[in-house]
């Protein structure tokens, strides 16, 4: 076996062992440790990614040298690498963007305690894509509840705390309904290792017996993650949690946690069920009806608020909702676009989020569009960034949101039952963004005469500015060059099955 | 259903005590109800792997008198992921109350629709 | 063939150069100075871009692939006539408007963003010509939007600003319903490369034959929205009278155009054989008919001088889109005629409206009496440019109305082919209604007019003599067609 196999193993042994140190580090050494090892991952990640490519073929590692069915196993294959090579990517960018604002939002003594947690979610998020075994997945879900809620209530305000609390009841329902889903499949399937279940599950299905409880256990799952990945109704602790905790971690929470769950539910779909098993339920359907009220809805209340982070929030809503829309297509086309919109919301989001503080940092750090008027000409470059966003996300070409639209809208044209709801809310849901979006970028170009704010410029927030434009380069890039991406997809979702 | 029922009651009893801690987590709007009901949940869940794990008249995997028939010992892995679970339900429930602490010194009531009310009036 | 690269990325670049280098406000003594820099630059720049379009016109080749969206959407440049046509009448009517506004903004705020997004419209329409392709085509299509939104709402107050969100969200709904009926046509095409005859498969006609005609129609609709046709039509009257003038004159003149454009396209795509005398057809030449019944009304009866000549768009791109919904050669010439006599009509009249209101501050029709005596020169060109939107020989318009109805007399469409002329007469009619009262109270203002108060108001040259030009361009257009009609001819062709 080649060492770059060992990779996933290493990367996610880092960050967790990255997590300890920083514990007993000063702020300033946790903060370097952090960075390092998001980009050691970062590179590890990659090379494993060419590595895969080359090859065209996954690989399973055995943790421990117990072979199947007794050990717990990593799987890398092409998506899994792509996929934490690009959480590396946003986790650096958000973390960078975000490093000017952490002396003001969370106590100095806790600097270090900030870096553990970005360092465990990372770790978690890892396990979560690389492995091969459901408890060890639930175990990880649990970890990465606990360090975004950690994330989350670092900064002390009485919001944040309530965010953090709402946030945890409603993961802890999630996990407690996947948990039990996953005992119910144990029981039925004897299995822990998705490949094993995979193959009860073929044998289940095949007799015809017991296929109600495996249903049944399908269904806790799925909603289990549904839940904890907002979809829309049970987006209630959403706008909270991304709306008043610090920067890098609204950016952080919005673009990777709830996508981990995503990434998670598609592993559980091709690797524990299989594809075609679980579209045969009707558990699609319910999915793709949730999906479309929650683009629906989800950018309705971005329409109505009026604080800019909490919109940005509740447009999280929405794009979750086309992620599951794509799910409930039950196509390959589908869900090589709902992981498309993966990559592509979270490319977007993290960017958003980032070019809003810069914002409201030239606002007297309102978050109000009144207070807002004319913010893009005091921070020129996060007034671009934040076009961009917008841009991205009503879908404007040469744009990543418009790749997805578009890989939605050919998947949505190949199934016959769904297509013109599918076409219909994807049309109106992009109306909506348009609306509040647009209207946002209209505000921060409203020149006002007479603003008691000052400016900033590119000198006085160097590393800000420069991640602002690595996020810009990445949207364009995504939006312009998509194919390989959109094959790499295609590459990683085959060696799935 | 009815013979099914009764012969499987351990996991009819652990699927109503999940329902109960479910919705207990869901609707109650007392914090610490909230963490019990969460405690009630997690301990179903754990009721119905024991129940699922053991099977009557067989022991526990460790051989004993040279016996190394299969007949003889249960399955250890459901009370391995048992105890897993515990370490997982434990931790999550200490951080639940170490918020619950941070909101009751901050706000007084341990009511989260309370709190909720008191947070829009200090409008931030 | 890469040539025509050049006249769709340097005005975008050098937008975005202008967007970037004047980004903050001019004000107090460096105003001045700056305003002068700015100024010589988009001189410059517009000149420049007008003279790498008018050598692209003159380009002939297969057109490129410049890169590739996705695997099997590149993203295609290519010229034939029927955008050479478009882009001639935008390489007049840009650097027009652009030299008016000149002195038109002196008063205004933040005109480095102006500038910079008036190239960047010049621009992207050079690309809308050139596209060779339905989603280049599109890509265009949405920073069209983009781009001259910012024209639209750019004295920021809060009737400006509504007024540009309600063009963007009713342009970017009329540009998804077309982004529906891009993805069916792209199941349904061998490719999306423009052609004259249609592009759908046989057996894809013979298999969803019902459904394609409804996405043919949806197609219409969306790109309809951009030409002003009922029942979509509710942003024009809105957007164009909150406009700076010049910027009304590209607007009307040429990014409404736009929609004509992708409707020529669209119909190319689906063919004529596919579409002649079915529902949509009928349908199609319904909401134009009464699209140009309607705006003539709307018009007739507006006091504000400039949303009477929003309204009057209306009614006219109708004209435009009826000539193509009747889809007969004859009718076809016509609307492409009338696509260049309004586009230079309309142009002139906006930026008379433009004039008026920067010399006296009058915007309502009734104050405007004697506005004869005092701007001749504007007035006069008013005039000519009026006869020639009503119809009256020699000029564009009458020669395009003309063939319109012609070519709807011998369709032999039952009902349309009578009613279609009558419309457009009635229409014609209300025209001189709505327009000609201007002028003949501006000239003869009557025994009540105090003579006294008259004073000289005509504005400098850099007003007038684009006006000029545009209007003379309009008449010629009517006494020397030959030539346009041999083009539109090969454009029908296919070549």
């Amino acid at each position: 076996m080649n060492f770059i196999c060992n990779f996933p193993f290493f990367s996610i042994l880092l960050s967790l062992f990255s997590g300890t140190i920083c514990s007993v580090l000063p702020a300033k050494a946790a903060k370097i440790v952090n960075r390092v090892v998001i980009i050691v991952i970062g590179l590890m990640s990659a090379v494993l990614l060419l590595y895969l490519l080359s090859t065209g073929e996954s690989f399973i590692y055995w943790m421990g040298h117990f072979p199947a069915p007794w050990g717990n196993e990593i799987r890398a294959g092409v998506l899994e690498a792509g996929m934490a090579l690009f959480f590396c990517i946003i986790m650096y960018l958000s973390m960078a963007g975000g490093a000017h604002k952490l002396p003001g939002e969370v106590v100095e003594s806790k600097h270090n305690l900030y870096y553990i947690l970005v360092n465990l979610l990372l770790s978690s998020l890892l396990a979560l894509v690389y492995t091969n075994d459901m408890f060890t997945a639930y175990v990880f879900v649990e970890i990465n509840t606990i360090s975004a809620c950690g994330l989350i209530m670092i900064r002390q305000v009485g919001r944040t705390i309530e965010a953090a609390v709402r946030y945890m009841i409603m993961s802890l329902l999630g996990s407690g309904l996947l948990l039990f889903g996953l005992c119910i499949m144990y029981d039925l399937t004897g299995h822990l290792l998705m490949s094993n279940i995979k193959e009860s599950v073929g044998l289940i299905m095949a007799n015809g017996e017991y296929q109600i409880p495996l249903i049944v256990s399908v269904a806790l799952m799925c909603i289990g993650l549904c839940i904890k990945s907002a979809l829309f109704p049970f987006h209630a602790w959403l706008p909270d949690a991304y709306g008043y905790s610090t920067v890098s971690s609204a950016a952080i929470l919005s673009s990777l946690v709830s996508k981990g769950y995503i990434f998670l539910l598609i592993k559980i779909i091709y690797r524990v069920i299989g594809f075609d098993i679980f579209n045969s339920t009707r558990i699609i359907d319910v999915l793709f009806v949730f999906g479309l009220m929650g683009m629906i809805f989800g950018s309705l209340s971005a329409i109505k608020e009026n604080d800019i982070r909490r919109m940005i929030a509740f447009s999280s809503v929405a794009q979750i909702g086309y992620i599951y829309m794509g799910f409930g297509m039950g196509t390959q086309a589908g869900m090589v676009a709902s992981i498309f919109h993966i990559l592509s919301h979270a490319a977007t989001k993290s960017l958003l989020f980032i070019a809003a503080i810069g914002l409201t940092d030239v606002s007297g750090g309102s978050r109000k569009f009144a207070d807002l008027t004319g913010a893009a000409y005091r921070n020129k470059w996060a007034g671009a960034a934040f076009t961009v966003g917008s841009l991205s996300m009503v879908g404007i070409p040469l744009f990543s949101g418009f790749i997805s639209k578009l890989l939605f809208a050919q998947a949505a044209v190949q199934v016959e039952g769904k297509m013109l709801a599918s076409l219909i809310v994807l049309g109106i849901s992009t109306v909506l963004n348009a609306v509040y979006f647009m209207k946002t970028v209209i505000r921060i170009y409203t020149s006002k005469a007479d603003t008691p704010y000052t400016s900033i410029t590119f000198r006085d927030r160097k590393a800000y500015t420069v991640t602002l434009v690595c996020f810009i380069l990445l949207n364009i890039i995504l939006g312009v060059s998509s194919q390989p991406v959109v094959d790499m997809i295609g590459q990683g979702l085959a060696m799935f099955a | 259903m009815g013979p099914n029922l009764f012969t499987n009651y351990g996991e009819a009893v652990s699927a109503i005590l999940f329902c109960i801690g479910f919705t207990n987590l869901l609707l109650q709007t007392n914090l610490i109800k909230k963490i019990i009901g969460l405690n009630i949940m997690d301990s179903a869940i754990y009721l119905f792997l024991a129940e699922k794990g053991y099977i009557a008249g067989r022991v526990a995997p460790i051989v004993v008198n040279g016996v190394t028939s299969t007949e003889r010992y249960i399955n250890p892995i459901p009370s391995g992921l048992v105890l897993t679970g515990i370490v997982v339900s434990v931790s999550v429930t200490a951080l639940m109350l170490s918020l619950t602490i941070r909101l009751y010194t901050r706000y007084h009531t341990l009511d989260l629709d309370e709190i909720s009310t008191q947070l829009k009036k200090e409008g931030k | 063939m890469y040539f025509i690269l050049l006249p769709i990325f340097f005005p975008i670049l050098a937008g975005l150069f202008l967007l970037i280098h004047y980004r903050t406000p001019l004000s107090g003594e460096k105003k001045n100075a700056g305003r002068k820099s700015l100024l010589l630059l988009t001189g410059c720049f517009l000149v420049i871009t007008a003279v790498f379009v008018v050598i692209a016109l003159f380009c002939e080749g297969e057109g490129f692939i410049l890169f590739y969206l996705t695997k099997d959407l590149p993203i295609y440049f290519r010229i034939d006539n029927v955008g050479r046509l478009f882009s001639a009448l935008a390489v007049i009517v840009i650097p027009c408007a652009g030299f008016f506004s000149f002195e038109y903004m002196k008063h205004e705020e933040r005109e480095g963003r102006y500038y910079g997004f008036y190239l960047l419209v010049f621009g992207v329409l050079n690309a809308l010509c050139f596209s060779g392709n339905l989603i280049t085509f599109y890509l265009f299509f949405e920073l069209l939007t983009m781009s001259s939104m910012p024209l639209v709402l750019h004295s920021g107050s809060k009737e400006a600003v509504m007024a540009g969100l309600k063009y963007l969200f009713y342009s970017l709904c009329g540009a998804y319903a077309a982004l529906f009926g891009i993805y069916f046509l792209y199941r349904n095409c061998d490719s999306l490369t423009f052609t004259v005859d249609g592009a759908l498969r046989a057996s894809a006609i013979t298999e969803h034959g019902t459904f394609l005609l409804a996405v043919a129609f949806i197609m219409l609709l969306g790109f309809g929205v951009k030409a002003g046709m009922f029942p979509m039509h509710a942003w024009l009257p809105t957007a164009h009278p909150v406009a700076p003038a010049p910027a009304s004159a590209v607007l009307s003149a040429l990014i409404v155009k736009a929609g004509v454009l992708a409707v020529i396209r669209v119909l190319g795509m689906f063919g004529r054989d596919f579409l002649k005398g079915t529902w949509v057809q009928t349908a199609w030449l319904c909401l134009t008919l009464i699209t140009v019944f309607m705006g003539s009304l709307l018009a007739y009866r507006e006091p504000v001088l400039k949303k009477r000549l929003a309204y009057s768009t209306v009614s006219q791109l109708s004209y435009i889109l009826f000539g193509l919904a009747v889809m007969d050669e004859t009718a076809f010439v016509g609307s492409f005629l009338h696509i260049l006599a309004h586009g230079f009509i309309k142009a002139a009249l906006f930026l008379c409206a433009g004039a008026i209101i920067y010399k006296t501050g009058k915007t309502r029709v009734e104050e405007m009496r004697g506005i004869g005596k005092e701007m001749p020169v504007t007035m006069w060109c008013f005039t000519i440019a009026s006869l020639g939107l009503i119809g009256i020989p020699p000029t564009g318009g009458f020669l395009s109305k003309w063939y319109l109805a012609l070519g709807s007399l011998n369709s032999g469409i039952p009902v349309f082919d009578v009613l279609g002329p009558v419309i457009l007469l009635v229409s014609a009619l209300l025209t001189a209604g709505y327009l000609l009262p201007l002028s003949i109270h501006g000239f003869f203002p009557g025994a009540a007019y105090d003579y006294g108060s008259l004073r000289k108001r005509e504005p400098c040259k850099l007003m007038t003599v684009p006006i000029s030009i545009l209007t003379a361009l309009s008449v010629l257009v009517g006494i020397f067609p030959h030539l346009i009609i041999a083009v539109i001819h090969m454009a029908a062709a296919g070549r």
